[in-house]
């Protein structure tokens, strides 16, 4: 009898076992393919070695401004491909021996319910276990355009990223995080990249100042919006303009299609029908300690449809260990109003909290303040005068709440969590002045912003 | 025949102990080292054995009687055996046996040592005993363990008890706060921030039943009269020390001198002892030591303070037995430094510390706490100027010890501030009149001045 019986090896699956195994918990994890789920295999590691490879391309290109030239700069697929490989092959020996570690002892195998106590697995083998956390994830969504079955022409996110030739164009359709990325990672690498889109602007959850920004700083990348793909003809896409103003059918042809429109959650042959469990149109519906309506039955990361983040699974999994093994009164509790994203474009988006337009809908009396990131001396030798980049803070003007910080331009992702850690513990904007940055750094921007604020 | 347990003898001096709880009922199946009650001094706690093999046939006392030693508090034997003869008469659970007054012919040792101080002691009587662990932690938090609700084995308070108590008050965002007070509602006992803290959305959701209180009490309109108020049984220790508290204001007659002792060769000596190589051990000399130290030298010479009052008679000690008023977690408690006089200051510091750490955790022997023949308080951590010592019955004297303070100095023409501490004096003047209570302090105050020499001798 295990005390916990954990399905999917993902950032939620693993890092929810190493948890309970560090509390001492009996722990068996079950995977069908790989440690390190859908992040560490076919998402946030492999598509961020990637681009870095061609960051590192562009800068060789670009890097005249600063003195450096390089002649005869080239990009060789194959070798970016195996250094991606390595990367993964490496993290997952690290996840595995996390596993041995806590004792959690892992099977390879697709797992099914039999009831809230009993698992079987694609060996024949059946598992007891006191609870059971449900993280399978997701997979790409393959939405029924016509065309688009069986075309040779069309990838997801997981065949792009196991591409052996370089394609000379490709079209993405979806201008979300996972397009987006993509297309900055081919366009950069030279390939000609139109994203089509539905909506009228890309990213939807960024602020609506800085995505047009982003648009322009991603200039290499034609990007369709208002567009509704109608059908598709080998590689070419065939597109409306939804908006009333439309000036008709357009089209684009690609080497290769990325269907990037949005994930479906695994939630089908895992027993969870004849178990009962509540199965909502966005995922399995959980409390804020993750559990399902079904007692001692858990679920956590992308299956639960909350928060399509690597980092959401995995605070999730210690959310749903800390509910099985606390005591009522210090179990903690998933919260979402700090949970940072990060677009890790050439340049880059990251973002926490409310965005402006939120938090006027939520009625706040909003008082942001904006900062370019050309203001912190090391961005402007780092990146050139007229390279892109701001910081927007979001506060509260009768509370003078911190609400939300959102930023654009190169490696703001690394800086975002100092923002998210304010929004956590609700600083005011006077108590986040006192804070102290390093100098000379990107982040002394947010400390600018916070000190422009009136 | 059924055999007998008796409230066992804590010591020479313990005359007798509270019941604080019975841990089986009649009709329940012993064995020899079967815990049978919780019983308690005025000073430490201690568990009963049952030390015979049987049913309980009767239990003779209710919980929170004081039971003098070695009489029957339980009949153990066969089911449906007759009771030893004369044991139903004490069956009556409604009388508590009479709490023995100052054995009358005993002086040597005081029943009940106990000073008075001005701190309150905060405890709610109705105390359930708690583990030295929960004493410890609940002290260091200045919470006091006795207060609380113990879930432990018997209902003892025990750590995990203290924790909850100190965790029912979550730390909350200073934006939080700011809401709470913006609002005029009460802090959240919960939140659903990081660690627990209390965050805006908490004190939003808790305003849900929203209270006009603030209001209504700020104008005084609607306020009923005179409020609501909880009720506490003052029983147990609180109970004794109650008692003991009336008792020495009702038999003597107190009266306090103030003094000050000039304090600079006492802070001199202390900075150096703290200074002082570490392998001389003598860092952690504190002036209350060095006063207790010159009390002890003192004493001697003024042998009518060094006495009891026991009905018609008063006994000089030849010895100096100290009783230092010691603030715990269960109240307060007066350990005792035998032969003072005898000691070295190094001797009586490190004895000062070893007893109230012994009283802190619980662990201090009934013999650790009786005896003295003068008692001290020290508060002068609080910054108290002088003060009115209770009298530690039936020691004639006890010195009250306040804060330093700059006092001015005539020198020559000029006046200049120096670091004076604090006496109060209480006697019982029963015994002890007013001018030879004024000489022995004079000398206390000049050996404190001129502590340095004192220590020569
Ligand atoms: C291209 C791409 C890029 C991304 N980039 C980022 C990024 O930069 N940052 C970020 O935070 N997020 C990113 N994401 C999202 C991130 O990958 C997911 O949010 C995260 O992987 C979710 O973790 P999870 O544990 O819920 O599930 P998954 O990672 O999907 O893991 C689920 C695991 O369960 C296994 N499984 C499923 N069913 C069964 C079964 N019946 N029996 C046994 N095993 C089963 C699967 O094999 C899989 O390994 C990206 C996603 C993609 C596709």
């Amino acid at each position: 009898m295990y005390d916990i019986i954990i399905i999917g090896g993902g950032p939620g699956g693993y890092i929810a076992a190493e948890r309970a195994g560090a509390r001492g918990q009996k722990v068996l994890l079950i995977e069908k393919e790989h440690l390190g789920g859908v992040c560490l295999n076919w998402g946030c590691v492999p598509t961020k070695t990637l681009l870095n490879s061609a960051k590192t391309y562009a800068h060789a290109l670009h890097g005249g401004m600063f003195g450096v030239h390089a002649e005869k700069v080239t990009f060789s697929l194959t070798e970016a491909m195996a250094w991606k490989n390595e990367v993964i092959t490496k993290l997952r020996g690290g996840i595995a021996f996390l596993m041995k570690k806590f004792k959690v002892e892992v099977v390879s195998a697709t797992a099914e319910i039999v009831d809230k106590n009993t698992v079987k697995t694609s060996d024949g083998k059946t598992w007891q276990g006191k609870n059971i956390i449900i993280a399978t994830g997701s997979t790409p969504a393959m939405p029924p355009i016509p065309g688009a079955k069986d075309n040779p022409h069309v990838v997801t996110s997981t065949g792009l990223l196991d591409i052996k030739t370089m394609p000379t164009s490709l079209v993405v359709i979806g201008g979300g995080v996972i397009g987006v990325e993509f297309a900055s990672l081919f366009a950069t690498l030279g390939v000609k990249v139109t994203v089509v889109e539905m909506m009228e602007e890309i990213i939807p959850f960024m602020d609506k100042e800085h995505a047009p920004q982003m648009r322009k700083a991603l200039s290499n990348i034609d990007f369709q919006l208002g567009c509704k793909v109608e059908k598709l003809d080998g590689g070419t896409v065939h597109y409306t303009r939804a908006s009333a103003s439309a000036d008709g059918a357009k089209s684009v042809k690609g080497d290769l299609v990325l269907m990037a429109v949005g994930r479906s959650l695994n939630t089908k042959n895992l027993g969870l029908e004849k178990l009962g469990v509540d199965v909502g149109p966005r995922g399995i519906v959980v409390d804020e300690f993750q559990r399902t309506n079904i007692p001692g039955v858990f679920a956590i990361g992308d299956v639960t449809g909350k928060s399509l983040l690597a980092h959401s699974a995995s605070r999730m999994g210690e959310v749903a260990v800390s509910a099985i093994v606390d005591p009522p009164e210090s179990r903690q509790r998933m919260r979402y109003t700090a949970i940072p994203w990060v677009v890790y474009t050439n340049p880059e988006a990251a973002g926490v909290g409310m965005t402006e337009d939120e938090a006027k809908k939520a009625g706040k009396n909003v008082v942001c303040s904006t900062v370019p990131l050309r203001n912190s001396g090391r961005f402007l030798a780092e990146n050139g005068a007229s390279a892109p980049g701001a910081v927007k803070v979001v506060t509260d003007g009768d509370t003078h709440r911190i609400l939300g910080v959102q930023m654009y331009g190169a490696g703001v992702g690394e800086m975002i969590w100092g923002a998210a850690a304010m929004i956590e513990t609700e600083l005011r904007v006077n108590e986040a002045r006192e804070i102290v940055f390093p100098h000379p750094t990107v982040g002394e921007t947010i400390r600018d912003a916070l000190w422009e604020m009136h | 025949m059924a055999d007998t347990i008796v409230m066992p003898r804590q010591g020479n001096s313990v005359e007798s102990c509270v019941l604080v709880k019975w841990r089986v009922k009649e009709g329940d199946e012993v064995q020899n080292k079967t815990i049978i009650a919780d019983v308690e001094t005025d000073k430490a706690s201690f568990e009963v054995e049952a030390g015979f093999t049987g049913t309980v046939l009767k239990l003779v006392h209710a919980e929170g009687d004081d039971v003098p030693v070695m009489q029957p508090i339980a009949y153990v034997g066969k089911a449906g055996e007759a009771l030893p003869a004369g044991a139903a008469a004490m069956a009556t659970p409604a009388a508590p046996a009479p709490s023995t007054a100052a054995p009358a012919d005993v002086p040597a040792a005081p029943a009940i040592t106990m000073a008075a101080m001005a701190a309150p002691v905060s405890a709610a009587a109705g105390s359930s005993p708690a583990s030295p662990r929960a004493r410890i932690l609940a002290a260091s938090q200045g919470l006091d363990a006795t207060g609380l609700a113990g879930t432990g084995p018997e209902g003892r308070v025990i750590e995990r008890d203290v924790k909850a108590a100190l965790g029912a008050s979550a730390p909350a965002t200073a934006a939080a706060i700011e809401e709470a007070l913006r609002l005029g509602v009460k802090l959240p006992a919960q939140g659903s921030g990081l660690g627990g803290r209390v965050t805006v959305a908490d004190v939003s959701t808790s305003t849900a039943a929203p209270s006009s209180a603030p209001v209504a009490g700020a104008t005084g309109t609607s306020r009923a009269f005179p409020g609501p108020k909880t009720e506490t049984k003052i029983k147990s220790i609180r109970k004794v020390i109650a008692d003991r508290m009336a008792e020495s204001l009702s038999t003597t007659a107190q009266f306090t001198l103030n003094a000050s002792a000039l304090a600079v060769r006492l802070q001199e000596l202390r900075a150096r002892f703290k200074a002082s190589d570490a392998a001389l051990g003598l860092n952690g000399i504190t002036i209350g030591d060095i006063i207790v130290y010159a009390v002890s030298r003192t004493l001697g010479r003024y042998p009518y303070m060094n006495a009891h009052k026991v009905a018609d008679s008063v006994f000089e000690f030849e010895y100096v037995h100290l009783g230092i008023a010691c603030d715990t977690p269960r109240g307060l408690m007066v350990p005792v430094i035998r032969n003072a006089d005898t000691l070295t200051l190094k001797q009586i510091s490190d004895e000062t510390k070893r007893l109230a750490e012994a009283c802190r955790s619980g662990t201090a022997k009934p013999d650790d706490l009786s005896g003295s023949t003068f008692s001290i308080s020290n508060v002068g951590a609080f910054g108290v100027e002088s003060f009115t010592p209770v009298l530690n019955v039936p020691e004639v004297a006890i010195l009250g010890v306040c804060g330093i303070a700059p006092k001015p100095v005539q020198k020559g023409n000029d006046v200049v501030f120096l670091p004076s501490v604090g006496l109060s004096l209480t006697i019982n003047h029963m015994v002890v009149d007013g001018a030879p209570a004024a000489k022995f302090l004079k000398g206390l105050c000049d050996a404190i001045g001129e502590c340095d020499i004192l220590l020569a001798k």
